[in-house]
């Protein structure tokens, strides 16, 4: 199968950056303590960069990730996804910028356990006014493309790590997103799988224009990538 | 949309039966009393009124009935607390993969909706069973009223209803209207 062109390519600008992170600062509260997860990082990514985010746990990588994506919101600075400033806008409309422009593949997967794989997959579409037999067909060509074809009907339960971070790249993908956020995607992965996974990633970057921000501790990852982000205690090291 | 989000609601009811039976015998216990009151509460006045203590023993009614509803709307609203916490993180996931907060309220709505309803009509067929039971065998010496027992039906499906979908409104919304990490991270 072929993965089909964004359909949300003209969302993003012609030059502006995909991603731009500026002076952006995450504060918890953990009991009477402040940490500080992201200290002033600025970012820019643009269309068909592959860019991976490293460092130890505990460096900001996910919560970079989840910031970039709207799962979570910065305490300062702004966040522009496609030339669009993402501070000012509400959850619901976040929600439909990511439903159209962003796809999420998470280290613990997250597909939902009374789904089979390719209702997962159609999960982020169940909810639209799709035609019912195409969006069944492309879940099964998606799960295809990442090797699960005869795992179609298997709910997560029944189906190894592996198998399920491939199903949640699939599902990540069914909306044909601009910009795929993912959050340690080979962890949970053989070292085969873990390649075919990164080499997928890779293929949407330079067939197809999409842009990628992973999180890993995953050396192989960082080498496929066009880009490698070191991160330490919550600030942008190196690049 | 919202029509989407109701298939998937009935989708996941019934993939979820299992988790729907403890919030159902629950809801099914409140109702099975709720019936039973009503259903006696007739012959029960009856017997004041011979006594000569009508307006005290129906005042005593009217507060058992009373009583027997806040214990099924408290039943009903704990069972389908519980059951929205217990998908918590499933909304995150519908919050991060981009779906609209309407159609999953809705959506997450239908089981406390179904559950309540299959648990309230289960207690009020079972109460009614047993009302017969207990009229047609002289256990009951107060009688089992027919018309008591249809009442108390409809008032515990009712209530139910109400409770379940009331008490489960404010938590799906919070839920679906504040960012996904937090919903991702609960456990």
């Amino acid at each position: 199968m072929t993965v089909t062109e964004p359909a949300s390519e003209s969302v993003a600008p012609s030059g502006a950056p995909v991603v731009k992170v500026t002076d952006t600062w995450k504060l918890h509260k953990l009991g009477d303590e402040i940490v500080r997860a992201l200290v002033n990082v600025s970012l820019e990514v643009h269309r068909g960069e592959f860019v991976c985010l490293m460092g130890p746990s505990g460096s900001g990588k996910s919560t970079l990730l989840n910031i970039i994506g709207g799962l979570d919101r910065p305490t300062k600075g702004t966040v522009g996804i496609a030339g669009q400033d993402t501070s000012r806008i509400t959850e619901s409309q976040f929600a439909a910028l990511r439903h159209d422009s962003i796809g999420y593949i998470f280290q613990s997967y997250n597909l939902i356990p009374f789904l089979s794989a390719v209702e997962n997959v159609e999960l982020p579409l169940m909810f639209e006014p799709y035609d019912r037999r195409a969006l069944r067909q492309r879940a099964i060509d998606l799960l295809n493309l990442v090797g699960l074809g005869h795992r179609l009907d298997h709910q997560p339960a029944k189906m190894s790590g592996g198998e399920q971070q491939r199903t949640a790249i699939a599902r990540s993908l069914i909306s044909n997103p601009t910009l795929i956020l993912a959050d340690e995607p080979t962890a949970n992965l053989d070292h085969r799988t873990g390649e075919v996974v990164v080499q997928t990633l890779r293929d949407l970057c330079s067939k197809l224009g999409v842009t990628v921000v992973a999180s890993t501790h995953d050396p192989a990852v960082a080498e496929q990538a066009s880009r490698v982000v070191r991160m330490k205690d919550g600030q942008i090291q190196a690049e | 949309m919202l029509k989407y989000g109701l298939a998937y609601g009935l989708l996941s009811s019934r993939r979820r039966a299992r988790e729907m039976l403890l919030p159902a015998i629950t809801i099914a216990t409140g109702a099975f009393l709720v019936v039973i009151v009503f259903a006696t509460s007739a012959g029960v006045r009856k017997q004041a009124a011979g006594l000569g203590h009508t307006d005290e023993i129906g005042h005593a009614i009217v507060l058992i009935a009373v009583t027997v509803l806040l214990v099924g709307v408290v039943e009903a609203a704990v069972a389908t607390t519980r059951t929205i916490v217990g998908r918590t993180r499933e909304l995150g996931v519908l919050g991060a993969t981009g779906v609209r907060s309407r159609p999953v309220l809705v959506a997450l709505l239908v089981e406390p909706f179904v559950t309540a309803l299959v648990g309230a009509l289960g207690g009020a067929v079972i109460a009614a069973v047993v009302g017969t039971v207990l009229g047609a065998t002289g256990a009951a010496a107060s009688g089992v009223s027919a018309g008591g027992t249809v009442t108390g039906a409809l008032i515990a499906v009712a209530v139910s209803l109400v409770a379940a979908v009331v008490t489960s409104v404010v938590p799906v919304w919070r839920a679906v209207n504040r960012p996904p990490v937090k919903s991702l991270s609960s456990n």
